[in-house]
């Protein structure tokens, strides 16, 4: 009898210290394993209570975003912090191409789709449109004018 | 909120749709240059961009997607879904991953579980 209920004890406690969850190293160590196995790379991991801190700079939102949905996602994490995970600061765009040039080739495109109405005004790489169009056509415009490597469109666009 | 915030999803939809893309920005506008799998895809990362900025009247975004179907000049093969089939036997056709079947599919199929007799699906060459 005694033996028995030293064995109860035994296992009782032994299922306590897997029910009490992985230290915080163990975590951290998970957590990077998420990381290796979804390729993500440039995040620095600190667990600490079961709360993950990321931080580091990555290439964009979306490496952050999955960063922390892959943190999350470990079992054991309680919650994550990407506050101090930054996205890398981004080059400025290339000059865009001189205003007539942008005009010109705006203005051929949409004649190559049969779009009529719009007028195309280019001033230091920023193109403005104004006109009134077919509301099913204002996206094929915006992709005509945006492809054309301006500045910034400024849509005027009436349907 | 940041530019790249504020178009995330459309960022998501381009690293999931097989889209590779650069970002800059400049003068509070995000630009996007990048080159998509096909018109399938550039269609969406535009709906997306559309339902973002419904009127694009934010001129916030240049958004300059080129297809490599359309640098290639490849047709699309097309192949047309039997009673029985699913993406993992259609692309054991084509010797390739259903993956990719869903991947250039993705604007008329919702799950990769559900496809339907009749469906005309895009075959990636």
């Amino acid at each position: 009898m005694r033996v028995k209920l030293l064995t109860f004890l035994t296992l009782a406690a032994a299922l306590f210290m897997i029910g009490c969850g992985k230290s915080d190293a163990d975590l951290t160590k998970a957590v990077n394993d998420k990381f290796a196995a979804e390729k993500i790379t440039g995040v620095t991991v600190a667990v600490k209570d079961g709360v993950a801190t990321l931080t580091g700079e990555v290439t964009d939102i979306t490496v952050k975003n999955k960063a922390e949905a892959a943190a999350k996602s470990v079992e054991g994490i309680k919650s994550v912090d990407g506050a101090g995970l930054k996205t890398k600061p981004l080059p400025t765009p290339e000059h865009p191409s001189p205003d007539k040039m942008l005009e010109g080739t705006i203005n051929e495109n949409l004649k190559k789709k049969n779009i009529t109405g719009v007028t195309v005004a280019v001033k230091d790489g920023e193109v403005t449109l104004t006109g009134t169009v077919d509301k099913a056509k204002v996206a094929e415009i915006m992709m005509v004018a945006n492809e054309a490597k301006p500045k910034k469109v400024i849509n005027n666009l009436n349907k | 909120m940041s530019l790249q915030e504020k178009y995330q999803t459309l960022l998501e939809l381009a690293n999931s749709n097989g889209t590779t893309y650069e970002l800059s920005e400049g003068d509070g506008v995000l630009h996007i240059t990048g080159s998509a799998p096909d018109e399938a895809a550039k269609a969406a990362l535009w709906a997306e961009y559309e339902r973002i900025d419904p009127d694009f009247r934010s001129s916030d975004l240049i958004l300059n997607i080129t297809t490599a179907a359309a640098a290639a000049g490849g047709d699309v093969h097309t192949y047309t879904v039997v009673s029985g089939d699913n993406l993992t036997k259609i692309g054991n056709k084509y010797g390739i991953p259903w993956k990719s079947i869903w991947d250039h599919n993705r604007d008329i199929l919702n799950h990769p579980d559900k496809i339907y007799p009749g469906q005309e699906l895009k075959i990636p060459q």
